[in-house]
């Protein structure tokens, strides 16, 4: 009998060679670690178009991020995808990404019956529609993934987009953390929610070098635990350079060179934090190639913690 | 490499636990009723395949979805002889709707709602001290999705055992938005037959523990030989004849078998005249006309459960190598065309003892496909 997986080795890496935003006022990923620049996404302008027709605020959010990734890691030539779709996987992140479609549909059927509904807002009854959405623009026929995980979420996607390609279920994946905002959703939060969506490229080293592609970061390590020391030994306990988290303050923490919130001011970032915080980590990478940094989410008060260490191209271990 | 299925639970509209769905599936016994709590006013359809467990007639509860959960996996726990204690186990849960239904009723009904409970990774650390959990919505590929997965984490070395589950609640907005777009409105769910007009929504959650090889002594209720998973990236809710094609053969490579070993297939049978034309046609150009593998497709008798669904195909799987018997499709009688040279199961269960492998279909919308190849344990 052959084995599961005969493409998969120890060997395989996953590396990150793109990252794009659709951040209202933000432009590239930098800018979350402090870089100023003029202008910026504006949704209200750059949330129209043909390609957008028919679309829920999410896709349309997590549409104008993968393009630009897409155009980043050079796999996409502003008309369509250069890849291998058969073999690249979508994986997004979301917690409430279709929560104002849901509510608002019950709404509709309360006061018009179900003939007021549009027929078109079928698919946005399941939150795996962002991800449909992303697969048909660019062709991407591989694993089609989407995590509603709570705190972790965006960080958990990033754990399993290197797990489908390190057991050769993909040889990239497209990793999307997306949310967005609306009154519906800042009731259920309490707080003022972001509206905007950010992706990543991951491919396995061995594609990107074959390809030629820069690689901005390597995805050291991942895990998922109950508490923070525990997520961060799992993941490899390497020692940052750069920690990544909203809890700086929490003791059981890993000594780091320096802390940073890259979500702060964007209201709560929920599905999309971890991979918000993964390009931070690439633009931190960007300019510092030898360093290593630790992205965490989530609180041993909620379901856990994950964690997930970024080197740089240059870095030794 | 093949993966020990040790542990099972169920729940769906026509029984409490695998086996109880199962004999109700061989005995012709469907869960199908008016809807329950839902203003039959506002909506075309007015059947569903709900569980029937709400404290009071009529009015809905928050939380069934986690509810059924934890019953699906408190019963595979046992049937595996697992501690309740999954500190070190990973759970991965597939779902369509998560707990959308409690989201409804928080906004409609002012029913308390805390984010953390829109995902199952809640309730698992609560009940179970879980720390690896996670909540894979991915339409009604989820939990087949969730299964592939758990055999990468244990190919990976990220865990010796994996739970893996999937359920789903009825909401309003997704079976208002169902009832919007089908042209008919179907009173049940006939998958296959001439007289089918959609698809009608059930309920239900499934669990099972898959360990990479069970302990010394310890029953094994089937081996699991691979699982393929795609998208098809062509059209939102319209299936591609050539994503289940490549999936399907995703599959039979990861099992390392071949389609003529096939002895029964757990279709998907959705009942919408596009899903059963498609997957019709497709196993019609892999089997041979007349002479394939057995096919049954259990939603004629649950509904479509959604998340859990391709699980509960598989675990009514294992239970049909088992007992050597497959249940029938009810109501099928006249059969599509594209069906003709398929040997679906009709009328009466059929008794089938020498049955090894079977395969498992999910299709969800977005175009994401998967499928399972199982093994007898003998």
């Amino acid at each position: 009998m052959s084995t599961a997986h005969p493409a998969a080795s120890s060997a395989r890496v996953a590396v990150v060679t793109g990252a794009g935003l659709a951040v209202p006022g933000l432009t590239l990923p930098d800018e979350l670690l402090g870089t100023v620049r003029e202008g910026g996404f504006d949704p209200a302008t750059g949330l129209v178009g043909r390609d957008l027709r028919h679309k829920d605020r999410a896709s349309r959010l997590a549409l104008r991020a993968t393009a630009p990734a897409l155009r980043a890691a050079g796999l996409f030539d502003g008309d369509r995808y250069t890849g291998s779709g058969d073999t690249t996987a979508v994986v997004v992140s979301t917690n409430v990404g279709i929560l104002e479609n849901v509510c608002s549909f019950a709404d509709t059927i309360a006061r018009d019956t179900v003939l007021g509904l549009s027929p078109l807002g079928l698919p946005q009854t399941s939150s795996n529609v962002i991800a449909g959405s992303v697969a048909m623009a660019h062709g991407l026929r591989g694993p089609n993934v989407t995590l509603c995980n709570g705190p972790t979420s965006g960080l958990d996607a990033l754990y399993w987009a290197r797990a489908l390609i390190v057991t050769g279920r993909a040889d990239t994946a497209v990793v999307i953390g997306v949310e967005p905002a609306g009154d519906i959703v800042t009731k259920l939060l309490g707080t003022p929610a972001l509206d905007g969506a950010v992706a990543l490229v991951l491919e396995s080293a061995d594609r990107a070098t074959e390809r030629g592609a820069e690689i901005r970061a390597t995805v050291a390590g991942c895990a998922r635990e109950a508490d923070l020391a525990g997520a961060v030994a799992r993941a490899g306990g390497l020692t940052p350079d750069l920690w990544l988290t909203e809890a700086a303050d929490d003791p059981a923490g890993p000594p780091a060179g320096s802390v940073l919130d890259p979500a702060a001011g964007l209201g709560a970032a929920s599905g999309a934090l971890g991979v918000l915080q993964a390009a931070a980590a690439v633009a931190h990478l960007d300019t510092h190639g030898g360093h290593t940094v630790l992205a965490t989410c989530g609180g041993p008060e909620g379901d856990g913690v994950a964690a997930v260490f970024l080197t740089g191209p240059d870095h030794t271990p | 490499m093949t993966w020990d299925i040790t542990g099972m639970g169920a729940v769906a509209c026509n029984g409490t636990t695998p086996s109880e769905v199962f004999d109700a599936l061989c005995a012709g016994r469907d869960g199908r009723g008016p809807l329950q709590v839902f203003d039959h006013e506002k909506y075309r359809a007015r059947n569903a395949y709900e569980i029937t467990d709400r404290a009071l007639p009529g009015v809905d509860e928050p939380g069934r979805a986690t509810r059924w959960l934890v019953d699906a996996i408190d019963q595979a726990l046992t049937d595996a002889g697992h501690p309740r204690d999954l500190t070190d186990v990973p759970v991965l849960v597939g779902t369509t709707l998560q707990e959308q239904r409690s989201a409804e009723l928080w906004w409609r009904h002012g029913a308390a709602l805390d984010p953390a409970d829109l995902h199952f990774g809640t309730a698992l650390r609560e009940e179970y001290g879980a720390a690896r959990t996670y909540t894979f919505a991915n339409a009604c590929a989820a939990g087949l999705y969730a299964l592939a997965m758990a055999t990468d984490l244990i190919e990976l070395g990220e865990a010796d055992t994996v739970v893996v589950a999937g359920t789903d609640a009825i909401g309003e907005s997704a079976f208002g938005t169902l009832d919007r777009v089908q042209n008919d409105v179907p009173d049940a769910l006939r998958p296959f037959d001439r007289s089918h007009r959609g698809m009608l929504m059930g309920e239900g959650a499934v669990a099972v523990v898959l360990t990479r090889a069970a302990a010394p002594g310890r029953p094994v209720h089937a081996r699991l030989r691979g699982v393929g998973v795609n998208c098809d990236a062509q059209h939102s809710t319209a299936p591609d004849p050539e994503g289940i094609t490549r999936v399907l053969r995703d599959a039979y490579r990861l099992a390392g078998a071949a389609p003529e070993e096939i002895d029964l297939v757990m279709l998907h049978g959705s009942g919408t005249p596009k899903n059963d034309s498609t997957e019709a046609t497709v196993l019609s150009r892999i089997f041979p006309p007349g002479s394939g593998p057995l096919m049954t497709a259990v939603k004629s008798m649950t509904g479509h459960t959604l998340g859990g669904s391709g699980l509960l195909s598989l675990t009514t799987a294992v239970l049909a190598l088992q007992r050597g018997q497959v249940p029938p499709v009810l109501g099928l009688t006249d059969p599509i065309e594209e069906a003709a040279g398929l040997r679906l199961v009709r009328e009466h269960a059929a008794t089938a003892p020498e049955l090894t492998l079977a395969q498992v279909d999910a299709f969800g919308f977005g175009g994401i496909n998967a499928a399972a190849i199982l093994e007898a344990a003998r």
